[in-house]
């Protein structure tokens, strides 16, 4: 059932016993698990089934520290929420990612990998993925991996039909839920406000905020100041270890043999670190990115690598005649380490039209950072010598230390932390089952649940940790 | 020999400390680089043997 209004919901006397804020990919998913499971189910969705200047206007905020995308332009508040404009690319976390790193505090997640993979084979399904191909290693320090650039699921598109039809589950539009009320032990009701109004209180037997890798932490916030404590009881790290995937152009190589590596359908191919190297360097997890370089580019590059190594560069443009491609731009993208003073705040000044306050995101990349960049490309530099692969040149901006470029495209849109899972409420605010440490009947769908990044898109673990959450509950409720 | 037998131990070893160790090293032979190192050159990492 499909809902225009919280007041066309409110006349079909529907009387669902899960509430689940955000018709994205986390929310639907949870949703469908549970109608699948005869659960009666209700997503609030706070906007219409499309983009509009009103409701995107509720996301607004502002940054605080390195420059970053505007709110309200990194993510869609609408029917299938960010699922309308992601690209596509989907991964799992490593196993590696979810252990603790002794080099790394506050790394590791009470769950492992095998925690989730049980419920890959519905997610194949749900994002329209082929099979997976394993990691090969290159060399001890590095692996070829893969992205599945997948058909880019349009949640709200590819669902719509089910979710019209499904007799428990009921999708209510424009229907946003500004704040929970709680009593430190249950979340007693949802504030809903609709058609421009107040709508009084919502209740059900469980709450699940899915409104986003920001907006949990927002809502959360603002539910958790209005009941004094009585959303989120342990408080500490709300909003918290808020972490991106920055990314930018590293440097350039030179291959021996583009075709080496089976490019995917762009002509892209991937590497990441082994946990080995990783722990070697004392660095996170990062992902290279080759892009075949274009002609004018390349040229350039073997120009500047005559001044180093004239046999190397006469090879290198001889390949070029013969017309062979032969160089990338190298992309790297890196986990960024938790970090407690990144964070989600609630503007002291600012407030959307119904009075919640807007964010404030405080965001730093940090020397770990910088480290795990610079080591990464060096150690994919010396498997490309090492195997006889290629030469890697790195960009300079990182050879002289300089700045972050500010003319690349930061980061990921991946937004995540904020309400990580931890078996300590004290570093986190969900358990291993996503749910909030102290409280009944408050769960957490979506990436602000992850504890660590890894280096690859999030989307992917949001759907398996949904999938996980949606068998959780059914079980539960009875 | 004849010069150094004629100074005392004591001058020896303050002249040896006044040689600057430089002077000292510059002697050894340099140890043949190994061309299969791998190095960082403005920015490139390459072989050594590379640089030929
Ligand atoms: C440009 C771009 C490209 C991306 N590409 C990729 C990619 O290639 N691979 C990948 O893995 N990820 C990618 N992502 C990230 C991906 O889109 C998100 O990880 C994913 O959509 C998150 O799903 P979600 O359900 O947690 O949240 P969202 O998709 O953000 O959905 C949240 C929903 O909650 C609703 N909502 C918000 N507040 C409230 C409220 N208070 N009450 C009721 N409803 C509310 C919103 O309207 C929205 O519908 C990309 C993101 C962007 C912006």
């Amino acid at each position: 059932m499909i809902f225009d209004s919280y007041e066309a919901f409110r006349a079909a006397a529907f009387t669902p016993k899960v509430c689940i804020m955000g018709s994205g990919p986390a929310g639907i998913t949870i949703a469908r698990k549970l109608g699948a499971a005869g659960i009666p189910v209700v997503i609030f969705e706070a906007g219409s089934n499309e983009w509009t200047e009103e409701s995107q206007d509720f996301y607004r905020g502002t940054t605080v520290g390195d420059p970053y995308f505007d709110l309200d332009v990194t993510r869609l508040r609408y029917l299938g929420g960010c699922s309308n404009h992601w690209a596509g690319w989907c991964r799992v976390l490593d196993a590696h990612d979810f252990t603790p790193k002794a080099w790394a505090p506050d790394t590791g997640w009470p769950i492992r990998r095998t925690d989730i993979e049980p419920y890959l084979k519905e997610v194949h399904d749900i994002l329209d993925l082929v099979e997976f191909r394993p990691d090969a290693p290159i060399s001890d320090d590095i692996s070829w991996v893969q992205f599945i650039k997948s058909p880019a699921v349009r949640f709200a598109e590819k669902f719509y039909g089910d979710l019209d039809k499904s007799q428990n589950i009921a999708v209510v539009l424009n229907t946003y839920v500004r704040e929970l009320v709680g009593d430190g032990k249950r979340v007693t009701g949802a504030h809903i406000w609709s058609n421009g109004a107040d709508a009084g209180q919502f209740l059900a037997d469980y709450y699940i905020p899915c409104t986003g890798g920001l907006e949990n932490s927002r809502l959360l916030l603002w539910s958790n100041e209005r009941s004094n404590g009585g959303v989120v009881p342990s408080a500490t790290a709300l909003g918290r270890y808020w972490m991106e995937h920055p990314q930018f152009e590293g440097g350039n190589a030179i291959l021996a043999d583009y075709d080496e590596f089976e490019v995917d359908r762009t002509n892209e191919v991937f590497f990441s670190p082994t946990p080995a190297a990783m722990e070697r360097k004392q660095i996170m997890n990062f992902g290279i990115r080759l892009i075949e370089m274009p002609y004018p580019g390349v040229k350039r590059l073997i120009a500047d690598l005559a001044c180093v190594a004239p046999d190397t560069a006469e090879w290198a443009a001889y390949q070029l005649s013969l017309n062979l491609r032969c160089a990338a731009q190298l992309y790297v993208g890196w986990e960024q380490a938790p970090d407690f003073s990144n964070h989600v705040a609630l503007s002291k000044t600012a407030t959307d039209h119904t009075g919640v306050p807007r964010i404030e995101l405080n965001w730093k990349k940090r020397d770990m950072e910088r480290r795990t960049i610079l080591e990464g490309l060096k150690l994919f530099g010396e498997t490309m010598v090492a195997k006889n692969l290629g030469r890697v040149r790195l960009a300079d901006w990182l050879v002289n230390g300089e700045d972050y470029p500010t003319d690349q495209e930061l980061a990921g849109h991946h937004h995540m932390g904020g309400t990580r899972m931890s078996e300590d409420p004290a570093k986190g605010i969900v358990d291993g089952d996503c749910k909030v440490h102290g409280m009944d009947n408050l769960y957490v769908g979506g990436s602000s649940v992850f504890a660590t990044s890894g280096q690859c898109n999030p989307t992917t673990t949001i759907v398996c940790l949904a999938a996980r959450l949606g068998d959780h509950l059914s079980h539960k409720i009875v | 020999m004849i010069a150094i037998a004629k100074l005392s131990r004591r001058s020896l070893v303050q002249a040896i400390l006044a040689l600057p160790a430089f002077a000292l090293i510059r002697k050894l032979p340099a140890p043949a680089p190994d061309p299969d190192e791998i190095i960082e050159v403005n920015g490139w990492i390459v072989r050594r043997s590379d640089l030929a």
